[in-house]
């Protein structure tokens, strides 16, 4: 306990310092990282940890900037956290309308069926050019935070973002860390595992399924606000099908089902396509190739081989095995 | 309304066109789910090689008729490679990986067919023999849409022969409702699943060497056409080729009619009408209840 609490305390100091050390571009690097792993792990909430694999987690990332970056041009004077929050609480809506449908069906249909809801709202952020500006996207200015006592905090200053964004994205992952702890989400591991057996001993796998898409909706949602905030520009690719994949990607990276695994997954995920884009232009390949040997050959990600006990067990059968 | 009644009856034909070719996509991506339970993505992969192909063989040799051949051929080839040595090795651990082994499929082939042939759109003519129009109603049609829907048919015709008649169709239906039992009979149903899947493959191949000269040849052209492919196997019913016809015909003309009367909302149709289908019937319209 006490080890945890120093833990917890180092990672705290040193998220705090990291501005300090770091360079400029990094701190970019940080940001990006901070807001896509909140991204990945609301999509490991639903894949990893409820079995709901979905091709169309953009849809509320996408829904989620493009609710802040609206509210940010129209509706100037509305406090930051408010924007923010509304961002979460569209996708949020947004998941529950599209959750009501696709999780009556299971396995690879629930798939198709995200990931059409997928491109049903990006034709709508498409083709609603007066509200979104189409193809152009739509720019915005970041809003200043009033804090009651200590006045505005200027957003034109990196660090600020930086400590914003830091804030809402661990608020928001211990908020999911936290709900995974309790009897909603042992309801959700239940249906996971048997969803028959789990609706005869009496909970309401529907409603599960449902909540959980919506949960894991707002948070992508809020996540997409962040990076509406940040980017200060929202276009239809926060929205399109290659964003969904990179939710599945740094999922995959990092680890299905562990908790922490995606946002080491987002980390390796940015260095990773921004060193093979720097080397290569066929980075997409290279991120294809490396989807399916990671699919072939280890399925449990970067976290897979940081689990010891796994190795060893691995090891131990084989050696049974030679005798 | 201001347009008159033969623009009605171009535009349904324009739909059944385009449907028709919708069909000879999403048949093969129906035959592989209803058998092996694969939600292919890789598919709209072999769709583009095709036409790649299909380009680069009238390049070669100027025969359009020769890549109608060789574009399905190759597609299928590579299909029953991608079965053999990469999908069956992920098999055991259930359908979710199979369907990421495919996507990240996808992915590899968009980028190889970029890596050859290039980012920029390639120009594929309409073969001379079918270059000309035919008069429909005062309007013009030309030849090259009419084959398309030749093609469907034809298509049709032979899978649906080749499915109900013959033996091997006898061994892929008892396949696709019980893959054990089949196998327990002395079948070999891996070898089953590889000529399922390599035929799925020609079947796309063969889309996208047609669909070249009609929507163009673009690295893009994969995911735009799967799609539409996925929503119509979605209102067909997962495994139906009938369900593929009919969805298929419904999405083209329901298309046709709508960029003339909303262009604005064009996009959205096709996923209207399938969360419509899915409220009144979540199989599918021709689809069997689990």
């Amino acid at each position: 306990m006490k080890a945890k609490i120093v833990a917890l305390a180092a990672c705290a100091a040193l998220l705090i310092l990291l501005p300090y050390v770091l360079p400029f571009t990094h701190l970019n690097m940080v940001i990006e990282i901070a807001f896509f792993s909140l991204f990945a792990v609301s999509y490991n909430m639903l894949f990893g940890y409820g079995g709901l694999l979905s091709f169309g987690h953009a849809a509320y990332f996408g829904i989620g900037a493009y609710t802040v970056a609206i509210l940010a041009k129209h509706y100037a004077g509305l406090p930051l956290p408010l924007t923010l929050l509304f961002g979460g609480i569209a996708s949020g809506l947004g998941g529950v309308l599209a959750g009501a449908f696709c999780v009556r069906l299971k396995g690879g249909y629930f798939a198709l069926l995200t990931m059409a809801f997928n491109q049903f709202f990006f034709a709508i952020a498409l083709k609603s050019r007066s509200l979104t500006g189409g193809d152009d996207g739509m720019s915005l200015k970041r809003p200043d935070l009033y804090l009651p006592g200590l006045g505005a905090v200027a957003m034109n200053n990196i660090l600020h973002v930086y400590y914003l964004v830091m804030f809402v994205v661990i608020l928001c992952i211990s908020v999911q860390w936290y709900l995974s702890k309790t009897p909603f989400g042992n309801s959700v591991r239940a249906v996971k595992e048997n969803d028959e057996r789990a609706g005869f001993i009496g909970y309401n796998t529907y409603l599960t399924k449902v909540a959980l898409y919506a949960s894991c909706s707002f948070f992508a949602g809020i996540a997409g606000s962040l990076f509406a905030f940040f980017q200060q520009f929202v276009a239809t690719s926060s929205i399109d099908a290659a964003m969904s994949m990179q939710a599945v990607f740094m999922t995959f990276i990092g680890g299905v089902g562990s908790f922490f695994g995606p946002i080491l997954g987002a980390g390796v995920y940015l260095y990773f396509t921004d060193w093979v884009s720097r080397i290569t232009d066929r980075w997409e390949f290279v991120l294809g190739v490396l989807f399916v040997l990671l699919v072939m050959y280890a399925r449990t990600g970067l976290m897979g081989f940081a689990d010891i006990d796994r190795i060893k067990r691995a090891l131990s059968i084989r050696k049974e095995g030679n005798r | 309304m201001p347009y008159s009644f033969d623009i009605y009856v171009i535009q349904a034909i324009h739909g059944v066109v385009y449907g028709m070719l919708l069909f000879l996509v999403a048949s093969g991506l129906t035959l592989v789910f209803g058998m092996m339970g694969v939600l292919n993505f890789a598919h709209a992969g072999f769709y583009m090689l095709g036409a790649y192909f299909a380009y680069s063989v009238i390049a070669w040799s100027g025969s359009f008729w020769l890549s109608l051949l060789v574009a399905p051929l190759c597609a299928g080839i590579c299909g029953a490679a991608a079965e053999r040595f990469l999908l069956r090795q992920v098999h055991r651990f259930g359908h979710a990986y199979e369907l990421l082994l495919t996507f990240g499929l996808f992915l590899a082939i968009g980028e190889i067919v970029k890596w050859f042939w290039g980012n920029s759109p390639l120009p594929v003519s309409v073969p001379e023999s079918l270059s000309g129009s035919l008069t429909i109603l005062g309007a013009t049609y030309p030849y090259y849409r009419l084959f398309i829907l030749c093609c469907g048919v034809a298509v049709l015709m032979i899978v649906a022969v080749l499915i109900m008649k013959t033996r091997i169709g006898i061994i892929v239906r008892g396949a696709v409702s019980d893959a054990e039992m089949v196998g327990a009979l002395g079948t070999n149903v891996p070898l089953v699943f590889t000529g399922v899947f390599a035929i799925g493959a020609a079947l796309a191949g063969l889309g996208g060497a047609i669909a070249g000269p009609f929507l163009g040849t673009s690295p893009g052209m994969g995911f735009d056409i799967l799609t539409d492919a996925f929503v119509v196997i979605v209102i067909g019913g997962f495994g139906s080729l009938f369900g593929a016809l009919a969805a298929s015909l419904m999405i083209g003309v329901l298309q046709s009619y709508g960029v003339l009367m909303l262009p604005r909302f064009a996009l959205v149709f096709q996923f209207v009408l399938m969360a419509l289908v899915l409220i009144v019937r979540p199989q599918g319209l021709f689809g069997e209840k689990e």
